[in-house]
């Protein structure tokens, strides 16, 4: 077994102590002196036809510097990952709540507010579509005037009918998933300004800032070599803050006014505005063999994308690529739709469509497994993909598969073992205990046929460090620290040696988003290749420097070393490449691997590399009132070679429960467009005392060669499986199957009354 | 324009701010004072990012009105470290992992250490209900939950060397 210095241990974080201790500054932190402050006048109609737009009276306010609309646009008015389809500013017509009309840019926050109210918009409703089932009819009104379907997927593996004929059990059902808010606690917000060297500063925490700047860029007809973005460091993201959410207005406010400005969203504004997870309708044909083999699955998802595309389309691709979950079926027919509606705007987020599928075909699994009176254990072994083995997809399973690994783990836990005792330790009898389990895999990077790559800068400095330079944005994830790790280990200093800079397009080179489960192994194989490519040469140099021959020198600590004990601090040897003007630095490249075949019309499929993970609960339901709580929870989670332990359980765990938030209570709820849901009063997220007593993390390495000493990515599919395994512990514990997330009392109430799962 | 005059200690420093009377302390604090370590998270009273302690207590500097403040000590994120010697909470925060994007952690340092000043050494149970109105959307609290207990036993330890 490889000995490793940093790799896999326990190290603090590398901006601990100044987010410990409130020094470090968030880009809605930063002031400026003459700062002006923005705002968004926003939809009054979730569909409406804009007849006029009047904006004498708030340009008349005292204290307003300019009003915008529209018109101040000076290049492509609209913005969107895949198809700019969302308008800076509206200009016929608005298609959700959270639509920007118009903006105010003052000289007091509450200037600009009251400014907001003089703006007058002329309004002419439109019918509001509302059900992403039926605005993909022919005499559905229309979002976009290219109709409602914004994409569709389509998979055909094997002969889904001679599937079906061979199946001794077929189950058939139609799943529903909430609308969940990534709920990141900085809402979208910071500063643009003009800087001494007349670049236009856009300072917005989001996950890439390099797109960011070729979506500014063109809203404002600008060379984007005359925008610096930064986006680093962030509240948290999720993938909501992957899109554009506030830069391309707040650049146009700086763009226009040639003063910095200050644009930060209230909580409403963010909930009304910003992006969420794609309610899904799923429905599903599965068959089975008698010993629970599964021979065929048809499948249907119609994901609810709202008003504008951005990620839309992927997010269903990669529900579709999950619907399967992680399972061999040889005969499959696979229908995905991304459709618009006025329903706010679905985006990225976290997992990424395969928490909705996964949830759907775990729940499959779950009821044949009943029917067929086999081991929620056994039956997931029978059917999981191994190496090797060709997906439901058609591509070959090349690189590391490690979901048996982590069934045989999770098998192992506490909570599994134990089962029996601790469904039996009920405090009243009104209280039932059930466990479930799920399994689930999750595709990392962005898949066949979108440009994926990586690249990483190590320097060394006169001080004597290194310095890290990668564009992927720390959001809270920990790549920094990931990237510390894999940077000293190696170069084999010092941790401590090690400084990492993220997320800022003039000093951190292009590295792709933070998102897709991506950032640490594309940023760690950049740092491989950097570190393969500086590191000899230092070595020479340093062989120069104390006369002997390079072969025999080795970096220890702070010091790079003869075996005859001779030496000399990476400082010296810093301060000499700068003094001789020698190279003290080299970039590293990364491109990604990819599958060997690829799904026509859907960007990204199928993958190459997945995480995989296997979830278990323990929930105790009240058969009184319907309340679900989770008590224990287990993950065994395989990302490959762990390189930041803490980080990684960290992930883990939070992860664990963002998903049993889905699970059990999360949901922005929208009638006719408009938002029930405005704040963290109403839209509930788990606090500490949602926690279980336990949740046991269990880190599978099945080591994939492809990544940075074996590593894969981990952030997404930590969160995946724990929804089914709760809902199917529910099942185990009174009885109820669910169809439909969340778990709320309401919903499981019903259930324990024989009731149809309202809506 | 209608202002009141407030005095307070702010840190252990005095400080004098004429303000609207319907100013909130997370304003002075960040816009007048600035002082960014105490977050906004909503503004609302529902996220506890901006929790600071006044005379010890843990309050929500958004729903605390500037001159509630009058002769009282507030102590924000900024106050806690002595120099460069972190409060028993920041390291265990730092060595336990319970920071990820940080925005939630002055506020959960700050909640934690109104629980630790009354009770050293608290239960799970007693730290889970400190910290209920602090949401934190990263760490899912297991690591945050055994930093203050961490920090609870290292302060107690260091009391009984004093």
């Amino acid at each position: 077994m490889t000995e490793f210095k940093w790799v896999g241990k326990v190290v603090p974080r590398v901006d601990g102590v100044e987010k410990a201790t409130g020094r470090l500054r968030y880009l809605t932190d930063v002031g400026l002196p003459g700062l002006l402050h923005g705002r968004i006048k926003r939809s009054q109609y979730p569909h409406a036809l804009i007849k006029g737009i009047d904006t004498s009276r708030a340009e008349a306010l005292p204290g307003v510097v300019k009003v915008l609309t529209h018109k101040d646009v000076p290049g492509v008015n609209g913005f969107g990952i895949i198809v700019p389809d969302q308008p800076v500013f509206c200009r016929e017509k608005v298609r959700y709540i959270g639509d920007a009309v118009a903006g105010v840019v003052a000289e007091d926050p509450a200037v600009a507010e009251a400014a907001l109210d003089l703006i007058e918009v002329e309004y002419e409703p439109q019918p509001v579509v509302d059900d992403a089932e039926k605005a993909m009819t022919s005499d559905s009104p229309r979002v976009h005037e290219k109709g409602n379907i914004h994409q569709e997927v389509h998979v055909r593996h094997g002969d889904v009918e001679a599937g079906f004929a061979q199946a001794d059990l077929i189950i058939e059902n139609v799943y529903k998933t909430p609308r969940q808010m990534h709920t990141f606690l900085e809402t979208e917000g910071g500063l643009a300004f003009y800087d001494e060297e007349g670049l236009l500063n856009v300072w917005v925490g989001s996950q890439y800032p390099q797109r960011d700047q070729l979506q500014i860029a063109r809203v404002l007809g600008l060379n984007p070599r005359k925008i610096r973005v930064v986006s680093s460091p962030t509240g948290g993201g999720f993938g909501g803050k992957d899109e554009i959410t506030i830069q391309t207005q707040l650049a146009l406010m700086a763009f226009v006014t040639k003063r910095p400005v200050k644009l930060w969203l209230s909580r409403e504004e963010s909930v009304i505005s910003g992006w969420k997870r794609h309610p899904m309708t799923l429905y599903y044909r599965t068959g089975f063999k008698r010993d629970g083999s599964l021979v065929a699955n048809e499948i249907k998802i119609i994901g609810d994308t709202g008003a504008y595309a951005s990620l839309g389309g992927p997010v269903v691709s990669l529900a579709v690529e999950s619907s399967c979950g992680p399972y061999r079926i040889p005969h499959v027919k696979i229908d995905g739709f991304c459709v618009y509606t006025n329903n706010g705007v679905a985006g990225a987020f976290r997992g990424f469509g395969v928490p909705q599928s996964t949830f759907a075909m775990e729940t499959q699994l779950e009821i044949a497994r009943e029917k067929l009176v086999l081991d929620p254990i056994e039956i997931r072994k029978k059917n999981v993909l191994r190496r090797g083995d060709i997906a439901p997809l058609g591509h070959t399973m090349t690189a590391s598969v490690g979901i048996l690994n982590t069934l045989e783990r999770a098998e192992k836990s506490d909570l599994w073992c134990q089962r029996e005792k601790l469904k039996s330790q009920t405090p009243f009898p009104w209280k039932k205990r059930g466990v479930g389990v799920a399994i689930a895999l999750q595709g990392t990077g962005l898949g066949v046929g979108i440009p994926d790559y990586g690249a990483a800068i190590v320097e060394l400095t006169e001080e004597g460090q290194f310095i890290v330079r990668i564009g992927s944005p720390e959001i809270g994830q920990g790549n920094m620290t990931a990237y510390a790790i894999t940077a000293a280990e190696a170069l084999g200093c010092d941790l401590a040696l090690i400084k990492v800079v993220t997320g800022d397009t003039r000093n951190s080179p292009d590295s792709g988003t933070s998102t897709a489960s991506r950032s640490a192994y594309t940023g760690g194989n950049a740092i491989l290749d950097a570190v393969a490519k500086l590191k000899p040469k230092l070595l020479a140099v340093a062989g120069e420097m104390l006369g002997v021959d390079r072969a025999g020198l080795r970096l220890a600590g702070n010091r790079i070393v003869s075996p005859q004990g001779r030496g000399i601090t990476l400082a010296e040897l810093g301060r000499y490449l700068r003094e001789k003007g020698l190279e003290a630095g080299a970039r590293g490249n990364f491109v990604w691997p990819t599958a060997d075949v690829q799904i026509p019309g859907a960007e990204g499929l199928p993958h190459l590399v997945y995480t995989y993970v296997t979830q278990m609960a323990l929930v105790e339901v009240d058969t009184l009132t319907g309340k679900v709580e989770l008590r224990e929870a287990a993950t065994a989670l395989d990302a490959g070679r762990v390189l930041n332990r803490q980080g990684l359980e960290g992930q883990a765990e939070g992860g664990m429960v963002m998903g049993a938030g889905y699970a059990l209570m999360e949901d922005i709820i929208i009638e006719k467009g408009y938002f029930k849901t405005m704040n963290l009063s109403t839209y509930i997220i788990p606090t500490s005392l949602d926690l279980p007593e336990r949740h046991q993390v269990e880190l599978v390495e099945v080591l994939e060669e492809s990544g940075p000493y074996g590593a894969k990515g981990a952030g997404e599919a930590v969160m995946v499986p724990i929804s089914p395994a709760i809902t199917s512990a529910i099942h185990d514990a009174v009885g109820v199957r669910l169809k439909e997330m969340p778990a709320a009392a309401e919903r499981v109430y019903q259930g324990l009354r024989g009731e149809e799962h309202g809506q | 324009m209608n202002l009141v005059e407030v005095e307070f200690t702010l840190n252990g420093e005095r400080q004098k701010v004429i303000v609207p009377p319907r100013t909130t302390l997370l304003e002075v604090i960040r816009e007048h004072l600035g002082l960014t370590g105490t977050k906004k998270g909503c503004g609302k009273g529902e996220c506890g990012a901006c929790t600071v302690l006044l005379d010890g207590e843990a309050v929500l500097a958004c729903l605390t009105l500037i001159s509630q403040a009058e002769g009282h000590a507030v102590t924000t994120i900024e106050g806690l470290a002595k120099g460069e010697q972190l409060d028993p909470l920041q390291e265990a925060f730092i060595e336990e992992g319970a920071i990820q994007c940080g925005y939630c952690t002055p506020g959960m340092i700050l909640s934690a250490k109104a629980l630790l000043r009354k009770n050293p050494s608290p239960t799970q149970e007693e730290i889970k209900t400190a910290i209920a109105g602090n949401l934190c959307r990263c760490t899912g609290y297991v690591k945050i939950i055994k930093a203050v207990q961490k920090a609870g036993r290292r302060s107690a330890e260091v009391a009984a060397h004093d």
